[in-house]
This record gives C-alpha cells, sequence and structure tokens, in this order.
C-alpha cells in the first residue's frame, strides 16, 4: 500500500515537475504560437463559408413597432 | 434651355452664409438662427421675428484652425462650419439651434458653446435631443424636446410669439414653400426634364439659407416660368440618375455629375427636397407643435433610424423615388469620414441593384471638391455602363 | 579583412566571458534573488522574449512564492478551470467538450483565441508581485470563467453547430448587442437567457489574441465599407460577412450605444441575421431631464418585445432581485476606488481594473462575479490593514481618458514596469456608476433608463463637451498627475474634441501623453510605436530613466 502511495506521489510529483517545466519554459505558449495556431488558420482560411449577402432583405413580419 | 429667372440671383447668393437676403432680414430686426440638421424643424425657427439659415461653408478651403480643434479625421462639412466660425463667418447667428444628430456637426455646435466663437452679445446655443426611432414614444419626446429646447429658449431670449396661432401661420408659409419646391421639382419627372438637377438644388438649397419671405415671391416667378419651359431638341443628358447621400451643399457637385452625362432627377440627401418639403399637415385634434413633431420624425430618412422596419423601408423608398423620377440609376454618395452613410452606402450598393434592379455609383467624397478628377471618372464610368446596360436590354426585348 | 574583424569581435567576446567567469559570484544576491525575485530595476523583463512573438525563453521568476503562486494559482488553476468550466456550463463531462470541440472547429474567433488565454493572464500580470498579482489574477479569472459561460451557452443552442435545430434553448436565449447591459433582462434572467453577441467573438478575442480579428475588419472592407469607420463597428459586422456568428437566439435586441458607427452597423447586422429586432434607443443628451421618460418607454418597448417574441412575463420580483445583487458590486467597486484614489495598497493594476469594470458592469449580474469581488475584497483588506504599498515603484499616478487599444490594454502593465507609471483608473471604468433602486417599479425604471444612459464610452463621449471634460474632476478625485489620452483615430467623437483637450492641458499644465490607436486593429498604430511615444515623452519631456531599460525598446509585431 505505501509503495503503491510512494509510486502515486511519485507520478505525482514527475507530472508536477514536467507540468513546472512546461510553465516556466513557456512550453504551451511555443506549441500553441508554432504549432496550434497555424493549424488553425489553415482550417479557418480553407472553411467554406455562406456568402451572407445573398441573405434575403424584406420588410419583417412580427416585429413590435412601439 | 433658356435661363431661368432669378437663377443666377439666387446662385450668387448661395456664394456666402452671410448674404445679401441674411443680411436684409436682420436690418430689419428679425433674427438668424442657425442649424444644421433637419431634425431641427426650420419651420420653428421661421416664426414670425426670426428666420432659419441652415449652416453651410460655401468656398471652403483647407480648414486649418479647425483641423487643429477637430482633428483631420473628422468629416470637412462639420470642419468648414467650424473654420468658417473661427473666421467670423457666422457672427450673424443669434443663436444656434442645435442637434446631437451626428458626431462631428455635434462637436462643432459644441465648440459654439465652448468657445467664444461667435462675436455677438446676444448668441446661443441650444441643444434639442433627437429620438432614433418613429413610434409615438418618439414623438411625444420630440414635441417635448421642441417645446423647451426651441420655443421656449426663443420666447425667452427674443421674446418670439411661439403660441398656436404663430406657429399655425409658420406652417403655412412654410407650406407655400414646400408647394413651390414641388412644384418646381416635379418638372424632373418629365421624361424630358425642363430643369436639371443643378439649378433645382441652387433653388432648393436658397430656400433653406435665405428668410423665406424675401425669396418667396421668386419661387413663384420661377414655378411660373417652369411652365412654358421647353427643354433642349437634343437634350444634354446620357441618363437620369436619383442622388442620395449624406450632406451635400454645393450645387458645383451636382453640377460635376450632369457634366458627366447623368441628370439628377431626384435629391434624396441631407439638404435635399426628398424628403425635406412635404407639406405639413395638422391633423384634427393635434396641436401645430404636435404636428410638426410627427412630421419631422415621420417625413425623414435619415440613416439614423433604428428600428428593424424603419432600415427596410428606407431602400423601398430609394428604389420608389427612382421609379417616380424615372431614373435610369442610382448614386449614393456618402461624405469622407459619415459613419452613417459609409453603411448605409455600403448596403444601398448592394441591396439596390439586387433587390431592385437599379444600377448604383457608390462613391466616397469630401466637403470641398477640388480634385474632381477620380470622381468625374466615376461618373462618365457609371454612365457608359447604365448606357450600355440599356443597349443590351433594348436588344435583348 | 572581414575573417580579421571576426577574429577581433570573437577575441573580444571570449574575453568578456572569462571576466564575467573570473567574477566572483555574489551567492547571497543569487540567494536573495531566488528567494525574493530579483529588485525591480534588474529584472531585464525585455530579454525574455522571443523576437517578436511576445513568446518567452522562460516565464519571469518572481520569487518563490510569487513563482509557485502563480505556477499553482494562475497557471494551473486556470488550465484546469478552462476544462472544468467547460463542462460545468457546456452540460456535463460529455456534451461540455464535444461542443467546446465543435466550436473551436467552426469559429475562428474560438479556435484561434482561446487556447492562447493563459498568454493574456501573462502579459496583463507581468512584473507584478504579491497582492497585486494576486487580485489582478482573481479578476482575469472571472472574466475566463465567463467568457466560457457565455461561448457554451451559445454553442449548446448554435443552430449551425446542430444540424440547424431550433433547439428549445435556442428558442430561450435573447441575443443583443454587447453595448446593451445586461441589466435590461434581469425581469427575464431566470427564464430566458441573455447573450451579447459581440462580447466574445469580438471583445474579448481581441484582448486574447488579436489576430483573428483582422479578418473581420478585412471583410467588413471587402464589401465597400471605408475604412475610416469606428474598427470596433467594422470587427462586429465582419463576423457576418465571414458567416462567423453563432446563431443561438431567435430575435436581436440593439442600441444605439455608443456612437453613429454603432446605430450604423445594425443595419448590416439586421440585414445578415434577419430576424426580428428590437432597437432600445438612450437619448444622447441625457443630462436633460425631459429625456428620461423617452428611454424609460423604450426600455419597456424591449421588455414587451420580448414577451410577445418568447411568451413570458416580466418578473418583477425577479428584477428586484438582480438588481440588488448587482448594487453589492457597484458598492465594492466603490470601495474599491476609494481605495485606488486614495491609497497606494490598490491591490488590482490597470488593465485587470479596466478590463474587469467594463465586462462585468457591461454583462451584468452572475454569480462568477461575486465570487471574484469576495477573493479581491480578502486581498484588499489586507493591503490596507497592512498598509502594503502594491506598486512601490510608482513615479506618476495616471488617468487613461478616452478608450483603450483593445489590442494592447496591458500597455499599463508594461507602463509601470517601464517606467514606474501606474494608470490608477480609466474613463470607462467610470460608467454605470449608480445603483439600482428597487423600492418602488417607478424608481427602478428611472434608474435603470439613467443607468444604461450612462453605458460605456456614451457615459462620457456623448450628451455634451462637459462629460468629457470632468477629466479633471476625476484627475483629482483618483490624485492623479499624468494623462494618458487615447487617441482613437476612428473616433469621431473624440477626434472631434481634440483640440479643445490641447489647449486644456496647455492651460492646466498637464503631462498629458496622446496615444494613438485604432481600437482592435493592431496594423494601424502597432503596439511598438504605442511603447514608443509613452517612451519618448518620459525621455524628452520628463527626462526620466527608465526603471527597465530593456523594455524601452523592443519587437511584438506578431505576439498575441
Amino acid at each position: 500500500m505505501k509503495k503503491i502511495l510512494l509510486k502515486i506521489l511519485g507520478i505525482a510529483a514527475f507530472i508536477y515537475g514536467l507540468l513546472f517545466a512546461v510553465f516556466y519554459f513557456d512550453l504551451d505558449g511555443k506549441f500553441l504560437y508554432y504549432i496550434f495556431e497555424p493549424a488553425m488558420i489553415k482550417h479557418f482560411d480553407n472553411m467554406k463559408r455562406e456568402d451572407n449577402t445573398t441573405m434575403p432583405y424584406e420588410m419583417k413580419e412580427n416585429v413590435s413597432r412601439e | 434651355m433658356r435661363d431661368l429667372k432669378h437663377i443666377i440671383e439666387f446662385e450668387d447668393l448661395l456664394q456666402e452664409a452671410h448674404n445679401d437676403l441674411v443680411r436684409q432680414a436682420r436690418e430689419s430686426g428679425r433674427r438668424a438662427l442657425g442649424y444644421t440638421c433637419y431634425f431641427m424643424p426650420e419651420v420653428l425657427l421661421d416664426l414670425p421675428g426670426c428666420f432659419s439659415v441652415r449652416l453651410r461653408a460655401p468656398r471652403s478651403g483647407s480648414p486649418d484652425m479647425a483641423t487643429y480643434y477637430m482633428s483631420n479625421r473628422t468629416c470637412l462639412y462639420g470642419r468648414c462650419l467650424l473654420e468658417r466660425a473661427l473666421e467670423g463667418g457666422f457672427n450673424f447667428l443669434d443663436a444656434q439651434m442645435a442637434t446631437e444628430t451626428c458626431t462631428v456637426t455635434c462637436r462643432f455646435q459644441e465648440h459654439l458653446q465652448l468657445m467664444d466663437i461667435i462675436q455677438n452679445p446676444d448668441f446661443f446655443c441650444e441643444f434639442t435631443d433627437v429620438p432614433f426611432k418613429k413610434n409615438v414614444n418618439a414623438i411625444d419626446h420630440f414635441e417635448k424636446q421642441l417645446q423647451c429646447h426651441v420655443l421656449d429658449k426663443l420666447k425667452e431670449h427674443f421674446g418670439i410669439d411661439t403660441s398656436d396661432e404663430a406657429l399655425l401661420k409658420a406652417i403655412e408659409e412654410h407650406n407655400e414653400v414646400c408647394r413651390l419646391i414641388q412644384e418646381i421639382g416635379s418638372y424632373r419627372k418629365k421624361d424630358v426634364p425642363t430643369i436639371t438637377g443643378t439649378e433645382f438644388s441652387i433653388i432648393q438649397l436658397v430656400t433653406q439659407v435665405c428668410p423665406k419671405y424675401l425669396i418667396i415671391d421668386k419661387l413663384r416667378d420661377i414655378a411660373e416660368d417652369l411652365k412654358t419651359r421647353e427643354p433642349d431638341v437634343k437634350p444634354g443628358y446620357r441618363i437620369k440618375v436619383v442622388l442620395t447621400g449624406s450632406e451635400e451643399d454645393d450645387p458645383d457637385f451636382i453640377r460635376l455629375i450632369e457634366e458627366c452625362g447623368a441628370l439628377v432627377v431626384a435629391d434624396r440627401y441631407c439638404y435635399g427636397s426628398i424628403p425635406g418639403r412635404e407639406e405639413i399637415v395638422v391633423k384634427e385634434g393635434e396641436t401645430p407643435l404636435r404636428a410638426i413633431a410627427r412630421h419631422y420624425i415621420e417625413t425623414s430618412m435619415c440613416p439614423r433610424f433604428m428600428e428593424q422596419h424603419t432600415m427596410r423601408e428606407r431602400k423601398q423608398f430609394l428604389a420608389d423615388v427612382a421609379r417616380e423620377y424615372k431614373a435610369d440609376g442610382i448614386i449614393v454618395c456618402q461624405m469622407k469620414f459619415c459613419e452613417y452613410w459609409s453603411y448605409e452606402r455600403t448596403i444601398d450598393t448592394l441591396i439596390l441593384p439586387r433587390d431592385y434592379g437599379f444600377p448604383v455609383c457608390s462613391i466616397e467624397k469630401e466637403y470641398v471638391n477640388n480634385a474632381v478628377g477620380q470622381l468625374r471618372t466615376r461618373f462618365q464610368a457609371f454612365v457608359e455602363s447604365v448606357e450600355i446596360k440599356k443597349l443590351q436590354g433594348g436588344a435583348a426585348k | 579583412m572581414k575573417i580579421k574583424e571576426m577574429g577581433g569581435k570573437l577575441r573580444a567576446r571570449a574575453g568578456a566571458m572569462r571576466d564575467k567567469l573570473s567574477e566572483k559570484p555574489d551567492v547571497r544576491k543569487m540567494a536573495r534573488d531566488f528567494w525574493y525575485g530579483k529588485p525591480h530595476e534588474e529584472r531585464r523583463l525585455g530579454d525574455l522574449y522571443i523576437g517578436d512573438t511576445g513568446l518567452y525563453k522562460h516565464r519571469e521568476w518572481r520569487g518563490v512564492v510569487d513563482t509557485m503562486y502563480y505556477f499553482n494559482m494562475i497557471w494551473l488553476y486556470n488550465y484546469i478551470h478552462m476544462v472544468t468550466d467547460v463542462m460545468k456550463y457546456g452540460g456535463g463531462p460529455v456534451m461540455g467538450p464535444v461542443n467546446l470541440v465543435k466550436g473551436l472547429m467552426r469559429y475562428r474567433w474560438m479556435g484561434q483565441p482561446y487556447l492562447t488565454v493563459m498568454h493574456w493572464f501573462d502579459r496583463g500580470l507581468e512584473g507584478m508581485r504579491g497582492p497585486i498579482l494576486r487580485g489582478s489574477a482573481w479578476h482575469y479569472r472571472g472574466m475566463t470563467s465567463e467568457t466560457i459561460r457565455q461561448f457554451m451557452e451559445m454553442f449548446a443552442s448554435d443552430k449551425k453547430l446542430n444540424g440547424g435545430k431550433e433547439s428549445e434553448q435556442w428558442k430561450h436565449n435573447i441575443a443583443h448587442n454587447e453595448t446593451v447591459s445586461g441589466s435590461i433582462f434581469y425581469g427575464f434572467h431566470d427564464v430566458l437567457e441573455d447573450i451579447p453577441l459581440e462580447m466574445i467573438p469580438y471583445f474579448v478575442t481581441c484582448h486574447v489574441n488579436n489576430h483573428t480579428v483582422l479578418n473581420y475588419i478585412d471583410a467588413a472592407q471587402s464589401i465597400g465599407l471605408p475604412s475610416d469607420p469606428c474598427p470596433m463597428c467594422q470587427a462586429e459586422y465582419g463576423l457576418f460577412v465571414l458567416d462567423d456568428y453563432p446563431d443561438y437566439a431567435p430575435t436581436m435586441i440593439t442600441s444605439n450605444e455608443a456612437c453613429d458607427g454603432s446605430v450604423a452597423t445594425s443595419v448590416l447586422q439586421d440585414w445578415f441575421l434577419n430576424r426580428p429586432l428590437y432597437a432600445m434607443p438612450q437619448p444622447m443628451r441625457y443630462d436633460d431631464p425631459l429625456v428620461q421618460e423617452h428611454c424609460q418607454r423604450e426600455i419597456e418597448g424591449a421588455w414587451k418585445f420580448i414577451e410577445e417574441q418568447y411568451g413570458v412575463k416580466f418578473d418583477w420580483d425577479m428584477y428586484c432581485k438582480y438588481a440588488e445583487e448587482q448594487n453589492k458590486l457597484t458598492a465594492f467597486e466603490h470601495e474599491k476606488w476609494d481605495v485606488a484614489a486614495n491609497t497606494p495598497y490598490y491591490p488590482i493594476n490597470g488593465v485587470a481594473q479596466a478590463l474587469y469594470r467594463i465586462y462585468y458592469s457591461q454583462d451584468g449580474n452572475r454569480p462568477i462575479w461575486h465570487e471574484i469581488d469576495a477573493h479581491v475584497r480578502k486581498i484588499m483588506n489586507n493591503t490596507v490593514k497592512n498598509k502594503i504599498v502594491t506598486l512601490p515603484k510608482t513615479r506618476h499616478r495616471a488617468i487613461a481618458w478616452s478608450c483603450a487599444p483593445l489590442y494592447y490594454s496591458n500597455w499599463c502593465t508594461w507602463a509601470y514596469n517601464c517606467w514606474g507609471i501606474n494608470c490608477v483608473i480609466n474613463m470607462d471604468s467610470l460608467m454605470f456608476d449608480q445603483y439600482l433602486r428597487t423600492d418602488t417599479y417607478e424608481h427602478a425604471l428611472e434608474d435603470l433608463a439613467w443607468y444604461n444612459e450612462k453605458a460605456p464610452m456614451r457615459a462620457m463621449a456623448v450628451g455634451g463637451h462637459e462629460h468629457i471634460l470632468s477629466l479633471w474632476s476625476y484627475m483629482e478625485r483618483f490624485n492623479c498627475d499624468m494623462v494618458i489620452m487615447y487617441d482613437q483615430l476612428q473616433c469621431k467623437g473624440m477626434q472631434g474634441i481634440h483640440g479643445v483637450f490641447e489647449d486644456e492641458f496647455r492651460k492646466r499644465d498637464i503631462h498629458a501623453i496622446w496615444v494613438p490607436h485604432a481600437l482592435p486593429d493592431k496594423r494601424t498604430v502597432s503596439r511598438k510605436e504605442i511603447r514608443k511615444i509613452i517612451s519618448d515623452y518620459m525621455i524628452t519631456v520628463m527626462r526620466e530613466e527608465p526603471l527597465d531599460p530593456t523594455l524601452v525598446d523592443f519587437e511584438d509585431d506578431s505576439s498575441w
């Protein structure tokens, strides 16, 4: 039991240390900046979009005029 | 066509705000009341004892002092007015009846309040709040505002009679001007109009910047003259257009459009007559002030109105005007830095051809039209494109 | 020749290294710096940046306690909450993440900025230590949580993400312009969900990651709009041009706040939304007692519209409940202002103050704001009680006037770190400055009208020059000796009174720094240019030395 606990503690400490390294060296930022965002930009640039200028423009019913 | 009666004299009157007729009216003891926006009912400023002057800054150059105060990123109309005021060109004003209806003219008028610009000991500047909707609440509100910020102030400062009787008389006189302008303007609806857009704009502007009682006879003469005026055998235009958009008080701009072959048959812009020269109807049981408040709210087609149906009706209205005046196309023209009209122009440019089939020429312009080469090219190209469409349409038939 | 030159340089560099190595390390100082963090003048924060990316070579070491606080209670805590809040507000551990991913992949304003949130924290909290780090971070946390709540509400009911289905939730949402205050909807608060349409897609994303908004501005101009209207309005309808707005509600309520551009934007938004719209304008000359009734009727009109459209009744008790809750937030805001104005113990920095204030007061009463205020109250009580000077290197107390650059709202963090300029308060924090009475319906309506007339930007920018010129009295009230005068290049209202300010600054002998900007669009005036303007003034006019010389000149053009 103690061993498992220690093992869990060890793993937790390792993860904690790893996260601290990610935090301290701004690895999250670097990942987002160099990998994630360019991929998202590519995705959004290639996305098919509705042409909203085809939206009808006529008088609407059921609108309070007061 | 032969020259219209009084047109040269009228054009002369437009050369400066403090023109001969304004001088004459002031010398006779009447108070000159300045305003900039349609929402300030001129009929109230034309009560006995005073007269309205819609402010213009003709022959403006570079408004350097005003640019210091308002930067070079505001509309030149507002800046030129401030420049003219700083130069002393509006010292004849006894009061400025202001509205906060667009930002830059509001700031111009605030400068009149804040700084000692108008060298007239009696001068004051009073603001009226103008609603953004056309509902009953808006009319109630506007009526109260006009009572408090226009009528009460005129009475308090200048002893003007603001009774219902006086208002009814002012409405009557105002309506006569409207009737005459409508009559004069109706000649633009003819298949071959017998009045040009430039001439009409001169006449319309004169009614806004001169005391009406001094021009009414001349308007009657012009209306009479038009009854017998014949169009040229070979008309000097190639297409007919509606001009719509923001502030426009320069007949030379209309002249420029017409020189390019597009006759301006309808003027749906600030300072124009559509809307603007509709008669005020006092309904039964209505006070004259209520009728005036309702009239100005209901008739205005300003892009400032933001109810859904009003926004959408504006496009329909414009298309109806174009049809009524047998126009071939629409020129949507926006003063640079005018926010209301930059958006309205954008949507008009997309909706009018798509939903109503009118070709649109969409332009941005300055108040001072010095370098007009680019605009000329745009108008010429527009005229040609409309002509080609007409030819193609004819061939298709 | 070249080889000779290079050889010389290398030798010089080697010599410098040798000298450095031969210096005896001051172990005690190193230990002190490790434990407490370096003194302000030795931090060299500018050296931490990688090129113009705004990324850090490594995050700042603030001393053990503050670094661990930042790591645990800010970085880790908020990353974790960015997941748990998604589950909490998004309908559980399955639907929450599913809707989040759908939203991330569908909307650019979501996909690009969401995960960069912690770098928004970083930028705003740079150089902060102790209570001001904590107080400001809680404010950021509040904004993040409320943002997540709002977009999860949007995604859960968004027709575009749910196969065009009009769900029950869709039918119970009210979309409104971001400048319509949440307080308007208190009478329907428990039965309908009011969600500002542009608050997240436009306003919040500008601060977090300003790359996305540029697409919307360009899109707005692509259909013919000139470039001079307010870029905020441009971006707000550019979202529609790019079909990047979430379709989460059957109706829309708009207003004329804050300017001509805002009114005009409604025209295009209405076209693209193409659904019932209620316009709820506020009067321009709002000091005039005569306008109040008109404004009240318009608010009632909005309520009637909601009742008609949704088949629900305005609930007076519900209104009172939430208005009173909001009054508690206002009361605490006044306490905060009191501390900010009269003491150096205020534990919130300029950017946190500005953003939090505008966000919560615009949004209206939500539980998260009370939670955050409780944390901040504790911190503030402590700083006041123990007389902890929160920004000890303050040389100037500044008030920021007019509207701020959204892509560089954290300039005040930089200004303190670099020059010791402490931006105590800003103009938009000062709006909505009143309580809502609930003793009678008439009083409630009176206050609500008045409250909305004094909304962000419009409170000072419209209704008479005396409002914008109230700067002088606020300067006095907050004990400021310097003005940072935002010069929003496309704001006609502010441009229209530029010269009067120049005259007054001279007449009153006030140090004022004009900061030109284009609200969300960093291309017009870059952050670097803004810093240069401030630095030039500090060097040439104030004749001061920077506290941290590495911050005077650095690149960050490509940063978020």
